[in-house]
């Protein structure tokens, strides 16, 4: 469509922008940004006290299709991704069938396309049945749209299939994106090694069952020299040894999630499943280390991990409910209200971290509203003031461990190729009240 | 000051403890024939979903000396598959019209989320390596019983700290009296991150053992090492076990104490059992706790489900 914005703030670290600014929308693209376009002949919409940035980019999604419908669907995760001001996506791959051919991929993008929310990006499997033994067909995911290659879930515990995974994927130029947790270590264990979970008598995963495997891929790494990118870390440790990769000249990135940024231990109390996640929470020492780290840039992505389960799967005792939370939906208020309105990270970082930089590392049009750019756009209120409650969202499953929290800066509208997608928390094709766009909006006098 | 389910001791405040103890005594005090009508019309839902002799029976008891009527509800575990777990037994509790449920599970949590689903009272009789709260309550029981000023007593706990349920409870019932802990296992079975703050920690059983007033056995759980923690119960009994080789550096007028079941010739050796019982058989106070349990059990059930 084409559409004015004007009267907000853009946060666009990439093209440089970072104050009030007018944002041109034509057809499906940015035509321009400017302090002030003069008169045009479009739409518009006063932005008056919100602000614009691009559309979020979560690189690490579970959308559990096909095979497990029951938790998520493409179609129900995209409208969580877009509910949550996140325009694209990268799902993982341990889905039933896993996504380790070009069918599955082929499948998901096809799914995705139908659902018209969110971009999805199908990320591969490494190995076959993501089983860590023979390295799955990268070649022909990657020419079905693969953007990285993952066995998400399980880490590859033989290093020799790691290691030729990484030479392999060396010619395709494309992320290997590391799961990193040494199973011998974490073996059977449902909480961080600390006082709360010692106390609670439940088996532990120490800091070291993912730090091992960091080191080991850094190693790696350092041979090779490909692209490679480490998810969901959640130890001081694993923070420590990215600092000595950087000294010693090795690339690579890393994310963290938002639970591991503002929670540890103690949220899972007296056996919260809704806390229950692998990697586990952990303590504030690595909380703080995270949150510095995410500062400093040492880890440049921040991704939700949105890991779907049925609530009866996580109505159950501590050691048989399954890992993983959900986070498209409550992401940005959650850093927004955390750590931006604390002092933790400025609006730009938050951009860089959550938009740009997953962006640049999965080489889609994506992270930045310079002329010529996708129309993908994210609106966020910073006043709008919300409880976060799952029985209101749009993802099919509510286990979130935030329930309750009072946040700000909830997103006010999405636009993806220059749609809107959402609208004051109504999702096209979701909300019964979702308004015709033509009406809701300004002509010029 | 009684919260409404029991499944650990740090929700009990010391003065919930006191009240529990005197009750203990009170009932100890009693004549063995006489009964009581606290639980009268009550019926309590005993569901073990572990094996456990002592505690159950003991549980047992004490329901009946208080008048209630014991439902035996023993799932057939090994058939169950997970996931239905929940759902069967919250249907079968409630279809039972139980008033309060004693649970023993391996699954820590377990019942912690029963407890949400139906409103009754829940307590615990052993929750996986979570608690043991009524063990630890009739250790203080039979400590204070005997006489013993608990404050700046020498308490040793030797064993499977790591998977020991007595220990996690006992962490809340030494200190409100002021009894100094010192925990001592192999390090495999003492991360240094359970350790509860004022509470020492020691690898060499001999270094401590001179201090103890208290030396209180635990059993090495095989049934939980999923994994090789120890190389061999014989390595273990050498360097961990009450052997006559320790004879002499056990303090005079120790008091020994175990929650059972006791592996002779693992935690303590027969030769030390024996040597105890012909010289100070007021030492080994193993049987006396299984005794004090059933009072100290009434106590629990009448002040939780009795209206006190």
């Amino acid at each position: 469509m084409d559409l004015l914005l004007k009267g907000g703030v853009l946060h666009d670290p990439e093209n440089g922008w970072e104050g009030p600014a007018e944002v041109l929308i034509r057809g499906n693209k940015i035509e321009a940004v400017s302090l002030s376009l003069g008169p045009v002949d479009v739409p518009f919409w006063d932005l008056q006290g919100k602000i614009i940035l691009p559309g979020l980019v979560d690189m690490h999604v579970h959308l559990r299709e096909p095979g497990n419908e029951g938790k998520e669907t493409i179609a129900t995760g995209c409208a969580a991704a877009v509910a949550g001001g996140v325009t694209s996506i990268a799902c993982m791959p341990n889905t039933d069938p896993p996504a380790d051919n070009k069918e599955i991929i082929c499948y998901i993008k096809e799914r995705a396309k139908r659902a018209d929310l969110a971009k999805v990006y199908p990320i591969g499997a490494i190995t076959r049945g993501i089983k860590g033994k023979e390295i799955a067909p990268m070649w022909e995911m990657a020419q079905e749209g693969a953007k990285g290659f993952s066995d998400d879930g399980n880490p590859v515990s033989d290093s020799g299939v790691m290691l030729r995974a990484m030479q392999y994927a060396l010619n395709l130029g494309l992320p290997v994106i590391s799961h990193c947790e040494d199973l011998s270590l974490a073996a059977g264990g449902v909480v961080h090694a600390g006082n709360h979970g010692y106390r609670l008598g439940l088996p532990v995963i120490s800091p070291a069952s993912e730090a091992v495997m960091v080191a080991r891929d850094l190693l790696l790494q350092k041979e090779i020299k490909g692209k490679l990118h480490l998810a969901h870390l959640s130890a001081r440790e694993s923070v420590e040894l990215l600092r000595w990769a950087k000294g010693a000249g090795i690339s690579v990135s890393a994310e963290a999630t938002p639970h591991h940024l503002l929670l540890t231990e103690e949220a899972v109390g007296n056996f919260k499943t809704e806390a229950k996640m692998n990697p586990p929470l952990r303590t504030s020492a690595d909380r703080e280390a995270l949150q510095r780290a995410l500062k400093e840039g040492f880890i440049g992505v921040i991704a939700t991990d949105h890991a779907p389960h049925r609530l009866q799967e996580k109505e159950d005792d501590f050691l048989s409910a399954p890992f993983g939370v959900i986070g498209l939906e409550t992401a940005f208020p959650l850093l927004w209200t955390k750590m931006v309105e604390e002092g933790l990270l400025t609006v730009s970082e938050l951009v860089d971290r959550f938009s740009s930089a997953p962006a640049r590392l999965l080489d889609i049009p994506a992270g930045s509203l310079k002329p010529g750019a996708p129309a993908d756009i994210v609106v966020v209120d910073p006043q709008a003031e919300q409880v976060v409650s799952g029985e209101r969202f749009f993802s099919r499953s509510r286990n979130t461990p935030f329930e309750g929290w009072r946040l700000k800066g909830y997103p006010v509208m999405t636009m993806v190729d220059g749609d809107i997608k959402m609208w004051q928390g109504k999702v096209k094709g979701f909300s019964e009240d979702f308004p015709e766009i033509k009406s809701i909006l300004q002509t010029r006098r | 000051m009684f919260p409404k389910s029991l499944f650990n001791l740090n929700q009990l405040t010391t003065a919930a403890i006191e009240e529990i103890l005197s009750r203990a005594a009170y009932y100890k005090k009693k004549r063995k024939k006489e009964s009581f009508s606290s639980l009268k019309g009550k019926n309590i839902v005993l569901t073990f979903w572990e094996p456990s002799t002592r505690t159950r029976v003991s549980f047992e008891m004490a329901i009946r000396k208080l008048g209630g009527n014991v439902i035996n509800y023993s799932p057939e575990i090994s058939s169950e598959k997970k996931g239905e777990n929940l759902k069967d037994t919250v249907n079968t509790l409630a279809a039972l019209g139980a008033d309060a449920v004693i649970f023993r599970h391996s699954s820590p949590g377990f019942f912690n989320l029963l407890s949400q689903l139906i409103d009754i009272p829940f307590i615990s009789g052993g929750e996986g390596c979570y608690q043991h709260p009524t063990q630890a309550l009739l250790d203080i029981f039979t400590l204070r019983d005997r006489g013993v000023e608990l404050s700046q007593l020498k308490v040793i706990i030797v064993g499977d700290i790591l998977h020991s349920r007595v220990a996690r409870s006992l962490f809340y019932a030494f200190p409100p009296f002021s009894a100094e802990l010192t925990l001592v296992a192999p390090p495999v079975l003492l991360p240094e991150e359970l350790v509860p703050r004022g509470v020492s920690r020691a690898y060499h059983l001999d270094e401590v053992l001179p201090e103890g007033d208290v030396v209180y056995l635990l059993r090495v759980q095989r049934e939980r090492q999923g994994k090789n923690l120890l190389p061999s119960l014989a390595e273990y009994s050498a360097l961990y076990g009450i052997n006559e080789k320790r004879l002499p550096l056990l303090k005079k007028g120790v008091l020994l104490m175990h929650p059972g079941p006791v592996n002779v010739g693992t935690e303590i050796s027969r030769g030390v059992l024996d040597y105890f019982e012909k010289n100070c058989p007021g030492s080994v106070l193993f049987q006396e706790q299984v005794r004090n349990g059933v009072f100290v059990r009434m106590a629990v059930l009448d002040l939780f489900l009795g209206g006190g």
